[in-house]
């Protein structure tokens, strides 16, 4: 933990944090109408949109950009030294090691945190609202992020000469994940069901405040999977066949492990605003509805009414249905030229062998379709609990003194002593 | 009486070269045995393949006349490569006390090879800022302190100085009378002469002979005065 790679991560990381942190203080500062400006509406005001997702953003830069080369070293630097050499030697296991080498990392990754946990206790120390929850959860996807990253890094390390080798594939792997995520908003279709599992969809999941069930066992499968073939790459004396022979084993392996971890339809929504769910009373009549839905969505993947109806609606009724079966049934990827087509802007909804039909994307006229194939009568509104929205004007002054100064100074301070620690 | 090692025609291949070609050889138990050769004869592919860390073509490498796998040579095998620098940003002290964690290492005659080996004065130093040599002394406190019951080591005197170097080799004697079998790949045939019993001498990665320096003398038809030098540019 005290190489020179982390030594510049964590360097870097303060300043970072810091950076986001004060420009998401500011910004809804303005929002909430500091300097007498006009407020947004107080409900449209969460801390986790406007400070807690910003501030962790830094993370998401320094998982993407720094962290994979601490993971990297931790590998490559034996490999180059010739320190592999002697420990293939010692009586500890590969698989041990590799395992360690990923344990240690995760600490390392998690005391990192430290700054991103002082710009939150600083936002509270000024009188800011924060839902315990919803911060742990998106704390959760970055852990989760950050644990990809450390595994992808010693299977790049484990599969490559040197280490710049194994950054160059390190980041051509993310980048492949970034194209699969524009593909899938393009194009929709397997690549949309695809890139739900992408880094970067799965935090946007995490920084709604869902908890998925299924992105962590994809997860889970995947840095497995990598650690698996780490160990495969890294035993010496082995014939190429029987390695290629590993991988294969280990991405059939995790394959069919990510398939059935796709299909587990269980969630949690952490948010304070619940803005993953339906009105509680809808909640308690949609589970009562056993059968299976199918939507039918003529509407193409970059058209915006596509996404209001699956971040507003069909994203709601995977969490709360049994079975929810959606198909796309637009043939272009913009709609441009399909505006004119029979079906284009319906959405068909079929239950009990029933369908109805219809063009919005409203959560209430949805669910009335909905009620309506059930035979359901919608539930009475009750009093909502309505989120009140936390606008708050913060002056903290003490963002740069300890993102740019202290921190800093700490780590070159620690890094140093550890140094000179084990000199003595 | 068996054989501690026997390496019966091991062969390696890299694209076109035969790095190695049936290279055969034995090993005593509480002997040390030098592997001689020039340039490029395969010296240090011959203690890889040994160590299991790289994978021969062909031959077989037999422990106590018993079969062993590449994956099973660490229990009785320590191979030290040349050159290496392992950790270097860890002290001494540090990385002393860390292998003799991994191997289960026993203290017993830690201190006369620490004091052999002139390790005190190096505790505290971080291995990259170490010289070759002292890098080296390090080294082979690493490898020795191994329980394995045979230790490779290539190039063991490089980078010594003379006094060091005779104390060393009287190190390995002792090591050797206490035991255990110690293979060297030594560039220098006079410390080759001077440490080893018996001798293999490798040439374009065949075994050209194999045992002690009368041995090799009379083979190569040469008289007792000759040394080492004489014996092997004789037989090869």
């Amino acid at each position: 933990m005290a190489s020179r790679a982390m030594l510049v991560f964590a360097l870097c990381l303060g300043p970072l944090v810091g950076h986001a942190f004060a420009t998401a203080v500011d910004v809804y500062g303005e929002a909430s109408g500091a300097g007498g400006g006009p407020a947004a509406l107080a409900q449209g005001l969460s801390p986790l949109d406007g400070i807690v997702v910003p501030t962790f953003g830094a993370y998401a830069i320094a998982a993407m950009l720094l962290f994979p080369f601490v993971a990297i070293r931790a590998v490559s630097g034996e490999k180059e030294s010739g320190a592999l050499s002697l420990l293939v030697q010692s009586r500890a296991r590969l698989g041990t090691m590799i395992v360690v080498k990923f344990v240690v990392l995760m600490v390392a990754w998690i005391v990192a945190w430290v700054p991103g946990a002082a710009a939150l206790a600083m936002w509270r120390a000024s009188g800011g609202h924060l839902y315990g929850p919803e911060v742990a959860t998106v704390f959760a996807g970055h852990v989760m992020r950050g644990a990809l990253v450390i595994a992808l890094g010693l299977a790049a390390a484990a599969v490559t000469d040197g280490a710049a080798s194994a950054a160059v594939l390190t980041l051509a792997i993310t980048l492949g994940t970034w194209a699969l995520d524009f593909i899938g908003q393009v194009r929709g279709g397997t690549a949309m069901s695809l890139a739900r599992f992408t880094p970067d969809s799965a935090i946007r999941v995490f920084e709604h405040g869902e908890l998925r069930l299924d992105l962590l066992l994809v997860t889970a499968a995947l840095i497995a999977a990598l650690l698996a073939f780490a160990v495969a790459w890294l035993r010496p004396a082995r014939r190429p066949r029987a390695r290629v022979g590993s991988t294969i084993g280990v991405v059939a392996a995790a394959a069919i492990a990510c398939v059935g971890a796709a299909r587990v339809n269980t969630s949690w929504d952490a948010s304070e605003d619940r803005r993953s769910s339906f009105a509680a009373a809808d909640e308690t009549l949609l589970r009562t509805i056993r059968a299976p839905l199918s939507v039918t969505a003529h509407l193409a993947p970059e058209d915006p009414r596509l996404a209001d109806l699956e971040s507003g609606v069909l994203r709601k009724l995977r969490r709360t249905l049994p079975s929810v079966r959606v198909e796309y049934a637009a043939r272009g990827a913009t709609g441009l030229f399909e505006g004119s087509a029979a079906h284009y802007g319906e959405v068909w909804y079929r239950l009990n062998g029933r369908e109805a039909m219809t063009r919005s994307t409203t959560v209430p006229i949805v669910l009335e379709t909905i009620y309506g194939l059930a035979g359901l009568a919608p539930p009475t509104a009750a009093p909502a609990d309505a989120y009140p929205g936390y606008p708050h004007v913060a002056r903290i002054r003490l963002i740069a003194p300890i993102f740019y100064v202290l921190w800093p100074l700490a780590v070159v301070v620690f890094w140093w002593t550890s140094r000179h620690r084990r000199r003595a | 009486m068996t054989p501690r090692l026997s390496v019966d025609r091991l062969h390696k291949r890299f694209g076109e070269i035969d790095a190695l070609r049936a290279a055969t050889f034995r090993v005593e138990p509480g002997e040390v045995l030098g592997l001689l050769g020039p340039n490029g004869a395969g010296k240090s592919t011959l203690l890889a393949c040994l160590a299991g860390l790289l994978l021969a073509d062909g031959g077989q490498v037999l422990g106590d006349g018993r079969a062993i796998e590449p994956d099973e040579r660490r229990e009785m095998l320590m191979y030290l490569p040349d050159g290496i620098a392992p950790w270097p940003d860890q002290t001494a002290n540090w990385i002393l006390a860390f292998w003799r964690v991994m191997t289960g290492a026993h203290a017993d005659g830690w201190d006369v090879m620490s004091d052999v080996l002139g390790l005190d004065e190096l505790r505290g130093r971080r291995l990259g800022t170490l010289s070759k040599g002292e890098r080296k002394r390090v080294l082979l406190g690493l490898a020795l302190s191994s329980p394995q019951s045979i230790v490779l080591m290539d190039e063991p005197f490089d980078g010594l100085d003379l006094r060091q170097t005779r104390a060393t080799i009287a190190m390995f004697r002792q090591l050797a009378r206490d035991g255990r079998s110690l293979v060297l790949s030594i560039h220098s045939m006079p410390d080759a002469a001077r440490v080893c019993d018996r001798l293999v001498l490798l040439n374009d990665g065949s075994t050209i002979a194999e045992g002690t320096l009368p041995e090799l003398r009379e083979r190569a038809g040469l008289a007792e005065s000759a040394d080492l030098e004489d014996v092997f540019l004789a037989i090869a």
